[in-house]
C-alpha cells in the first residue's frame, strides 16, 4: 500500500463527517417556511397599510376574518411573521418608525418591552369591546406598566395542564399530582421543557409556580417523577403518536392540541385541575413608533369583538379572551379545550424571566434528565 | 510558474472553506467567551462547564456510548467489507448499494421507523412475545440500547465503505505469499490483511465516532427519559434558552475532544501504515 493513501482516506472521511453533521443540523432547524417574507398579495397602492407582526396562521392573516375590517376602513392588513417571542422583541427594538403598527407579545416579553419604552399605552375607553373581556384579562398583570396604564390587550389564551385517556382514566383527574402518581407508572408522558417541568412541579408542591421558593424540593419531585414516565415528549406530534397508540394514560399537554385531538376522534380528555395549570396569553400591542395608531386601535378592537373571536375559536383557534365569544362556543368543544372561566381562574400565567433564572431552571431540568 | 497556476485553481474552494467553515467557527469561538450579563469577554462559560460535575459526567457517558456504537459498527462492518472485497464477484455491487441506502433516507424518517419498530406493540415486541421470549414486551424503546441501535444503523455503512475501499485496493498476491510461506489463515489475517486495512478502519472509526458524539436527534427520540446526551444539552441551550454563549462553549469543548480523538486515531493509523 502506498504511503499517503491513508491520508487521502482520512481526509475523505473527514469531509463526509462534516457533511453529515451539517445535514443533521439541517433537519433540526429546517422550519423556516418563508415566514420572514411579507405577505402582500393584494397591492392596491391607494389603501392605507396596517403592518401587523404576528404568528403565522394566527387570525390576522385569515382573509375571512379580516375582510370586514379591511372593507370598512378601506385599508390593507400586511402581515409579517415572528419566529419567537425574542425575535419579536428584537424586531421592536430595531424597527424604524411606521414599520410595525400592531404586534403580539406574550407575558414573557411584555414587561421587558414596556420597560424599554417600546409600546404605546392603550386607551381602553376607546375599545368598544374591552368590557366583554374576561375580568381577569382586564387587569392582566403583565399588560400593566408601573404607571398603571395598560400597554397591551389580551387576545387569546390557552393552557398546559393534564390530558388523560378517557377509556382508562374514568374520572377526570382533580390534581396535577396525577402526573407524579405511582398509580400511572409507565403510562405518563411529561413534557421535555424546563419551564413547564419546573412550573408543574411547583404547582404540585403548592409553591408559587412563577417564583418557586424551594428549588431542591422541585428537583427531588422531578427526579422521582422521572421513573414514572413512559417518555418525555417535545413536539406535539410525538405526543399524538404516543397517545394514539395507547401507550399513555395521563400527560402534561397543551389545551389547543388536546381539543384538536378530541375533535379528530381520540378519546382524550383535558382538564385544568383544581390545584392549577400553566397559562399563557397573547396580547395585541401598539409600538410607540407606529404611524397609524388610531387604525391600530380600531383593529385591536375589531379582533377582540365577539364575532371575530367566536369565529376564530370555533374553527379551531385558541381560546378567546372575549367572555361572550367563549360563552357562545359549543360547550362540548369548549370543555375539551378548557376554555371556561373556572379553568381560566385556576391558571398561573407564565411570567417574564431573566436570563439568569432561565439558566437556573434549565440547569435543574438538565440535571434531572441527565441523572 | 506551473505550480502557481495550479494553486489558483484551489482558490475558490479555499474561499468557500474560509467563508463558511473557518469564519463561522471563529464567530462561535468568540461567542463562547461572551458573558451572558455584560457581553464582555470572559471565561465564565467554560468555568461553568468544568465546575459542574453533571456536564463532565454527561460528556463521559456520551463518549462511552459513541465508543460502543463505533465498536459494534466495526464488528458488523469488517466481515461484511472483507467478504465483499475478497470473496464476492458480481454480488458485491448489490450489497454495496443495499449498504448505502440508509444514507439516502431522511434522518427523521429513519429514527421514526425505529421508534415504530421498537415500541410496545411494535413488530419486534410482537415477534418476541409470540415466541414466548418476553412476557410484557421488551421495553427496549426509550432506553440507551435503543439509542445505540439507532445510531449504529445510521453510521455503520460508512464503516463498511471505508474498510471495503482499503481491502479492495490491497494486492491479493500478498495473501498468497503469506500462505505459501507457511503462515496460518489467522496469522495471515493478523499480520498481513488487518494491518493493511488499518487506514480504512481508522477512517471508518472516525466517521462513526465523531458524529455520534454530537448526535441529538436519535438520543432524544429513541432514548426518551434516558436520552440525555451532551448533544441534547447543546440543543436545549440554543433552541430553548437562546443561551448561545454557554451552548457555544460546550460545543467547543466537544470540538476539542473531537480533534484530540482524531489526532489519536490518525496517529494509530499511521503507525500501522509505516510498520
Amino acid at each position: 500500500m502506498k504511503k499517503g493513501s491513508f491520508k487521502k482516506l482520512f481526509i475523505g472521511a473527514l469531509a463526509v463527517a462534516v457533511m453529515f453533521s451539517m445535514s443533521a443540523c439541517g433537519n433540526a432547524t429546517g422550519t423556516a417556511d418563508g415566514s420572514a417574507s411579507k405577505d402582500s398579495s393584494a397591492s392596491d397602492s391607494g389603501k392605507t397599510k396596517l403592518y401587523v407582526v404576528n404568528w403565522k396562521d394566527y387570525g390576522s392573516d385569515d382573509k375571512d376574518l379580516i375582510k370586514k375590517f379591511e372593507e370598512e376602513n378601506d385599508c390593507e392588513i400586511v402581515n409579517t411573521y415572528m419566529q419567537s417571542e425574542d425575535d419579536l422583541l428584537t424586531k421592536l427594538k430595531t424597527s424604524s418608525a411606521g414599520e410595525i403598527d400592531v404586534c403580539l407579545p406574550n407575558c414573557t416579553i411584555l414587561p421587558a418591552a414596556i420597560k424599554a419604552d417600546l409600546l404605546e399605552p392603550v386607551d381602553t375607553s376607546k375599545l368598544t369591546n374591552f368590557n366583554s373581556l374576561f375580568d381577569r384579562f382586564k387587569t392582566q398583570k403583565e399588560c400593566l406598566g408601573d404607571d398603571g396604564q395598560m400597554y397591551a390587550v389580551p387576545l387569546v389564551w390557552g393552557s398546559t395542564a393534564v390530558a388523560y385517556n378517557t377509556d382508562t382514566v374514568k374520572e377526570a383527574p382533580t390534581s396535577i399530582k396525577c402526573l407524579f402518581d405511582e398509580q400511572y407508572k409507565g403510562k405518563i408522558a411529561f413534557r421535555d421543557d424546563y419551564n413547564d417541568a419546573v412550573m408543574a412541579a411547583a404547582l404540585a408542591l403548592g409553591q408559587d409556580a412563577n417564583n418557586p421558593s424551594d428549588m431542591d424540593a422541585i428537583k427531588d419531585l422531578l427526579l422521582k417523577q422521572k421513573e414514572l414516565n413512559k417518555t418525555y415528549w417535545q413536539t406535539g406530534d410525538e405526543f399524538s403518536k404516543l397517545f394514539a397508540s395507547g401507550q399513555i394514560d395521563v400527560g402534561l399537554m397543551w389545551s389547543g392540541q388536546s381539543a384538536t385531538m378530541a375533535k379528530d376522534g381520540e378519546h382524550i380528555g383535558y382538564v385544568v385541575p383544581e390545584d392549577g395549570g400553566i397559562g399563557w396569553v397573547d396580547n395585541f400591542a401598539i409600538p410607540k413608533n407606529s404611524k397609524n395608531k388610531e387604525l391600530a386601535l380600531k383593529f385591536i378592537d375589531y379582533m377582540i369583538s365577539k364575532d371575530v373571536q367566536y369565529k376564530w375559536a370555533s374553527q379551531g383557534g385558541p381560546a378567546p379572551a372575549n367572555k361572550e365569544a367563549a360563552a357562545a362556543i359549543d360547550p362540548d368543544y369548549a370543555k375539551s379545550a378548557a376554555m371556561d372561566e373556572e379553568s381560566l381562574n385556576r391558571l398561573t400565567f407564565m411570567e417574564y424571566r431573566d436570563d439568569k433564572t432561565k439558566q437556573e431552571w434549565n440547569d435543574l431540568w438538565t440535571s434531572v434528565k441527565a441523572s | 510558474m506551473k505550480a502557481n497556476k495550479k494553486q489558483v485553481m484551489t482558490w475558490p474552494a479555499m474561499l468557500v472553506l474560509l467563508c463558511f467553515t473557518l469564519f463561522p467557527l471563529l464567530i462561535m469561538f468568540t461567542t463562547s467567551f461572551r458573558s451572558d450579563s455584560t457581553g464582555a469577554l470572559t471565561m465564565e462559560n467554560y468555568h461553568k462547564f468544568f465546575s459542574n460535575f453533571m456536564y463532565i459526567k454527561l460528556t463521559g457517558s456520551t463518549l462511552l456510548m459513541s465508543l460502543l456504537v463505533t465498536v459494534i459498527s466495526l464488528v458488523i462492518a469488517y466481515p461484511l467489507a472483507y467478504i465483499m472485497a475478497k470473496k464476492l464477484k458480481g454480488l458485491k455491487n448489490v450489497i454495496l448499494v443495499l449498504t448505502i441506502i440508509p444514507f439516502f433516507t431522511n434522518q427523521l424518517v429513519r429514527v421514526y421507523s425505529w421508534l415504530i419498530f421498537l415500541q410496545d406493540g411494535g413488530i419486534l415486541n410482537r415477534l418476541f412475545m409470540s415466541f414466548g421470549l418476553a412476557e410484557n414486551g421488551l421495553g427496549i424503546l426509550y432506553t440507551r440500547a435503543a439509542v445505540v441501535i439507532g445510531l449504529t444503523h445510521a453510521f455503520f455503512p460508512y464503516m463498511v465503505v471505508t474498510i471495503y475501499m482499503a481491502l479492495e485496493r490491497m494486492d491479493d498476491s500478498l495473501i498468497e505469499a503469506s500462505m505459501s510461506l507457511g503462515a496460518s489463515k489467522f496469522t495471515t489475517f493478523k499480520d498481513v490483511i488487518f494491518p493493511i486495512s488499518m487506514p480504512g478502519v481508522m477512517s471508518g472509526v472516525t466517521i462513526v465516532f465523531v458524529p455520534c458524539l454530537g448526535s441529538f436527534v436519535e438520543p432524544r427520540i429513541l432514548g426518551g427519559v434516558n436520552g440525555t446526551v451532551i448533544g441534547t444539552v447543546i440543543e436545549d441551550q440554543f433552541f430553548q434558552l437562546y443561551g448561545w454563549n454557554f451552548g457555544a462553549a460546550i460545543a467547543f469543548v466537544l470540538f476539542a475532544m473531537v480533534l484530540i480523538f482524531m489526532g489519536a486515531f490518525g496517529a494509530l493509523g499511521r503507525r500501522w501504515e509505516t510498520e
